[in-house]
């Protein structure tokens, strides 16, 4: 007995047994298991299930103590899967005989389990056996067999499975051709190209299903290195999309330069159709000789061949291809113009940022226009003197760009080139631009920009006007809100509109600004313009509604103030929705009261089933089920009623 | 789902790939045109799919092939009857007819010459076993996620795929996602600095084991093949609740099952690409409270955690940081950054993690025969990073693991859960 109480080895079993009568358990820390007591509930009169999951145990903790107890295991047909699932896992001879001698003793789908396992263990003094099996009448176990022998490989094997290439049933033969295969591959790890080359050329030339083939003409293309090249050649030329398949995966596979060279050569007598795929087979080659072959087609050739090749150099150009994409980019194609722009713009190399600086000094055209876009693009800010130069273009073109790519790189001394830029155009088109450009460098510079935006508060232009507010609403701060107030009470009618705009969405951006809440709050009560009026109303609304300084009865207060402002449901709705998500008793009482107004009703009572949902100090239990009472019975919509009664289940 | 909506799919499909295309970091290499993406492809000229495990996942998946108008679908495989006759109602509709074949076993399927490519959505359990018998049955395999349940599996994935050369694209489509690529691209572009800290939610962290549970009569096959359900999962008996287990049966496999592979197979697999790791696996692994760190040879720390994201990022957020800078982004497709500057190319915004994108490379290297988003190398090691952080949860201690020779470094407990026997017959 090997647990010294009966009471301990039970346990372990009732353990077990919970353990593997659920789908899905925890899996049990290393340091829970030993050897010992798993061989004891193997020896037991344990569950199947228990002895399952112990062998599964003994895969990590057993050792060759356990191979004597899982290997009579191997010929029973449920749990000869989980024995060896113990036996492959263990380490060393005792294992790889227990396995072995099962060869002799189970039959059919078990012992096609045992040759797979002596497959996986590599195990050589198995050569013998298997060789004898391999002429097994039964398909399945010859076939397992012959790929057991390709695994476990060396000279024997070759001889035995080259044999058997002519000799097996049609239903072995493609397992036969498999373990050649994997035979030819040892050879091939041991530099034993020879034996390797033979058995290729024997599955080539064996009555063995296609793949079989293509499999051998890959591997007797890479194993003859150069001299393969010829039989590489042929596939890529091949009628047989099977054959050419297999020549552009080993194009990919055969090494050295010499292969690319003549792969390169090869481009140019393959039909064109076939062109795009063997370039884009080179692309995966590693050797020098790549670059220069994709760079000449990049410049040369049809358009599917250049497309192929100025996409692919994005990920294997540097600065040396230049030249040639600047061509493309440049030219009147207008889809290579766009491929090669972005592989310019998204080339690795570092060095390509410092020759695109070098040439944009003498750049002119569309030239200029590539290079300005690919600073931008590249974000290379050593280019932004070059760039600044190009606003002053005479072709608007080339000016929109470097507006585009100034709002990428530009700093903000660069917010003054853009002010002066707007002063100088009336192109509604270019202003938008440089408007985006500009608030893009304030929103990264922020008030250093303020002094530079002042030509434009100051223009008696009210759409750059117009420009300096919402560059200034990028900004924000005092000094900020200072002139989009003082343009309220200034300025021109479109420049208030625009300043109450702004003013309006201040809050989102700046939701601690009390000085906004307050300009907000005097332009609601205001008897100004209607739209002005709304407008203010909805902003305070979101000041109140985002304010961290305000409590919620503050906001209640608040909105109530505001409410005496209010003429229209659309703002009330906002109101009650500011209440809703201001908890408090005062915010029930003034939804309640918001109820009598039949326009916004059944908003009001959404948000007092949101308010009376939520257990807060200061509402009662009773208020709340009152309230949540009087929504289920007066609100309109179900599902307004529904979620009432849940919150009503809901309170205590 | 009607003609009109397939219309209507399709023409917003065309849009969002043609906005993809110019806007992502993902510009289609090779012309549509040259690919005979355009306008209405001759039968003869399309990809001819089947499916295999048409679950709610699988049905998702299908649909964004079927909106593809290069391809025809033409067979469906389940081991359950209702997922069966769903896909193959969806596939008729979609086609106009009702000649898409149904099979119980996807060997069948595999062994029609005239199928070239499969999507393979069926559980975990399944996934690596059945994409390496597709390919070598010579079909090009797009197949979800997860897609190995242990490390061995996950090398054996991308040799088998490399031997026979044919395409995998893993169902990890976020790599196709313009938010996602936008955000990689900043961190392998150096525009964050030195790249420092990659930041990726797993969905959880618990390491779970499939048990067994008590048998109950077994359904009529037609019904549900439970011999083909548990296919390399080790033998138990019937039983309803395991069968409809689907996604999490036997997830991960082992004692490990399937901690962070959950999410950790999008957004593990995302910091890999960011950290240009698509060939290797992070060297060091450690539980620390409540989160998984680790770090990579090349210095960067990848750290695994379930929550501390900006909010409203949406699901599967990944976060990179570098010495100047971070970006972090998610399912909702916001891109959020240290500066402005560094969003100014961020493109367009498509929310909600569709696979159509995805679907659409998957197909267009089915016939460049290049190497998809997420090949079967990238998802090899992206997978095993994973796996090691299960291991790592699962023995509760740190785990050092070598890249080079795949196995952990002294630590005989964790390299014993780097694979696990197939039952019978079944081997990779």
């Amino acid at each position: 007995m090997i647990f010294k109480k009966p009471t301990i080895f039970w346990c372990v079993v009732v353990c077990m047994a919970a353990a593997s009568a659920v789908t899905f358990t925890q899996a049990q820390a290393a340091e829970a298991w030993q050897e010992s007591d798993l061989i004891a509930v193997l020896q037991s009169n344990a569950e199947k299930g228990e002895k399952a999951i112990t062998c599964k145990r003994l895969a990590i903790y057993g050792t060759d103590r356990c191979v004597p107890v899982v290997a009579p295991l191997l010929a029973d047909m449920e749990l000869s899967s989980w024995a060896r699932i113990t036996l492959e896992a263990i380490p060393g001879p005792v294992a790889d005989a227990a396995l072995r001698d099962a060869m002799g003793k189970v039959k059919g789908r078990l012992l096609v389990g045992v040759i797979n396992s002596i497959a996986v263990r590599r195990d050589g003094r198995a050569v013998d056996p298997l060789i004898k099996t391999l002429g097994d009448p039964d398909e399945a176990v010859a076939s397992a067999a012959a790929v057991a022998l390709g695994h476990l490989g060396g000279e024997p094997a070759g001889t035995a499975l080259t044999r058997a290439l002519a000799n097996a049933p049609t239903g072995v033969r493609s397992a036969v051709a498999q373990g050649c295969i994997l035979c030819a591959e040892g050879f091939m790890a041991n530099r034993e190209t020879a034996k390797a080359i033979a058995l290729y050329d024997a599955v080539r030339q064996a009555d063995v299903p296609v793949q079989r083939h293509l499999e051998a003409l890959r591997g007797v293309i890479l194993a003859r290195g150069d001299a393969g090249l010829p039989l590489l050649v042929e596939q890529l030329r091949s009628q047989d999309k099977k054959r050419l398949s297999i020549g552009l995966r080993t194009a990919r596979e055969l090494g050295g330069q010499k292969v690319t060279e003549a792969l390169a050569d090869e481009l140019a007598q393959l039909s064109p159709d076939r062109r795009p795929l063997l370039l884009l087979a080179l692309s995966d080659r590693t050797d020098s000789a790549v670059l220069p072959t994709i760079l000449t087609a990049a410049g040369t050739g049809s358009k599917d061949v250049r497309l192929t090749a100025i996409n692919i150099l994005v990920r294997l150009g540097n600065v040396s291809c230049m030249p040639v994409l600047l061509e493309a980019a440049t030219g009147t194609d207008a889809e290579l113009s766009r491929a090669a722009i972005e592989s310019i713009i998204r080339m690795a190399d570092k060095a390509v940022d410092t020759d695109v600086v070098a040439r944009l000094k003498n750049a002119q055209g569309k030239q200029q226009r590539v290079l300005v876009e690919v600073a931008g693009q590249r974000q290379i800010s050593e280019a932004v003197p070059a760039v600044v130069s190009s606003l002053k273009s005479t072709d608007v073109d080339t000016r929109a760009t470097a507006v585009r790519a100034i709002g990428i790189i530009g700093q903000a001394p660069q917010a003054g080139d853009l002010v002066a830029l707007l002063q100088t155009t009336r192109n509604a088109s270019e202003r938008a631009g440089i408007r985006t450009a500009l608030q893009a460098i304030c929103g990264r510079y922020g008030v250093t920009c303020l002094p530079l935006l002042q030509p434009l508060i100051k223009s008696r232009d009210n759409d750059l006007q117009v420009i300096g507010l919402s560059a200034l609403a990028i900004i924000g701060g005092p000094d900020a809100l200072g002139a989009v107030k003082s343009a309220i009470a200034n300025g021109d009618a479109s420049v208030q509109d625009e300043a109450v705009r702004i003013l309006s969405t201040w809050p989102n951006s700046w939701p601690d600004d009390s000085e906004a809440g307050k300009a907000l709050l005097a332009l609601a009560s205001s008897d100004g313009k209607m739209s002005h009026q709304v407008l203010g109303l909805r902003g305070y609304l979101q000041y109140v509604r985002g304010s961290k300084a305000l409590s919620n009865e503050q906001k209640v207060t608040e909105v109530e103030a505001l409410l005496t402002h209010i003429k229209r449901p659309e703002e009330t709705r906002q109101a009650i929705a500011v209440l809703g998500e201001s908890p408090c008793a005062s915010a029930l009482d003034r939804l309640t009261a918001l109820t009598t107004d039949a326009s916004v009703a059944e908003e009001a009572y959404s948000a007092m089933v949101v308010v009376s949902a939520r257990n807060v100090r200061g509402i009662s239990a009773d208020r709340r089920r009152q309230v949540l009472q009087t929504v289920i019975e007066k609100s309109k919509n179900d599902g307004t009623k529904q979620r009432a009664r849940r919150a009503l289940r809901d309170v205590q | 789902m009607s003609k009109e909506k397939v219309g209507l799919n399709r023409r917003r499909f065309l849009k969002t790939a043609a906005q993809a295309g110019v806007c992502l970091a993902l510009p289609q290499i090779i012309p549509a045109t040259a690919l005979g993406q355009n306008g209405r492809v001759p039968p003869s000229e399309r990809i001819r799919l089947g499916a295999i495990g048409i679950g709610n996942r699988g049905r998702y998946v299908l649909s964004c092939f079927l909106l593809q108008p290069d391809l025809q679908c033409v067979a469906v495989c389940d081991v359950r009857g209702d997922n069966r006759q769903r896909a193959k109602d969806q596939v008729d509709k979609a086609n106009g007819n009702t000649d898409c074949d149904t099979y119980i076993d996807f060997r069948e399927l595999l062994a029609r010459e005239d199928i070239d490519a499969v999507l393979i959505a069926t559980g975990p359990n399944w996934h690596a076993t059945a994409a390496t018998m597709a390919a070598k049955a010579g079909k090009d395999v797009y197949c979800e996620k997860p897609c190995t349940k242990n490390i061995a599996q996950s090398l054996q994935l991308a040799d088998v795929f490399r031997r026979t050369g044919r395409v995998f694209q893993a169902g990890t489509q976020r790599r196709s996602l313009p938010n996602f690529a936008y955000a990689i691209e900043l961190a392998r572009t150096g525009k964050l600095g030195r790249l420092e800290t990659v930041h990726a939610h797993p969905g959880g962290l618990g390491t779970k084991m499939s048990g067994w549970l008590p048998a109950e009569a077994l359904p009529p096959r037609e019904t549900g093949d439970w011999d083909m359900y548990l296919g390399p999962a080790a033998w138990r008996p019937y039983n309803l609740r395991t069968l409809r287990d689907g996604f999490n049966f036997e997830k991960g496999g082992g004692l490990v099952g399937g901690g962070c592979l959950e999410w950790g197979s999008h957004c593990v697999d995302l910091c890999q690409l960011a950290n240009d790791a698509d060939s290797t696996a992070a060297v060091e692994y450690e539980p620390v409270n409540g989160q998984l760190h680790a770090r990579y040879a090349n210095g960067v720390k990848l750290v695994m955690r379930n929550d501390g994201w900006l909010p409203n990022m949406g699901s599967c957020p990944v976060r990179f940081e570098g010495d100047t800078g971070w970006v972090e982004t998610g399912d909702n497709a916001d891109i959020e950054a240290s500066s402005d500057s560094l969003l100014i190319r961020k493109g367009i915004k498509i929310p909600g993690y569709p696979a159509d994108l995805h679907v659409r490379n998957f197909l267009d290297c089915t016939k460049t025969r290049a190497l998809t988003r997420a090949n079967a190398d990238a998802a090899c090691w992206a997978h095993i990073t994973c796996h090691a952080a299960n291991v790592a949860l699962f023995l509760d201690r740190k785990v050092k693991y070598d890249p080079k020779k795949n196995e952990f470094i002294g630590d005989e407990q964790a390299n014993r859960l780097r694979s696990e026997a197939l039952r019978e017959p079944w081997r990779i």
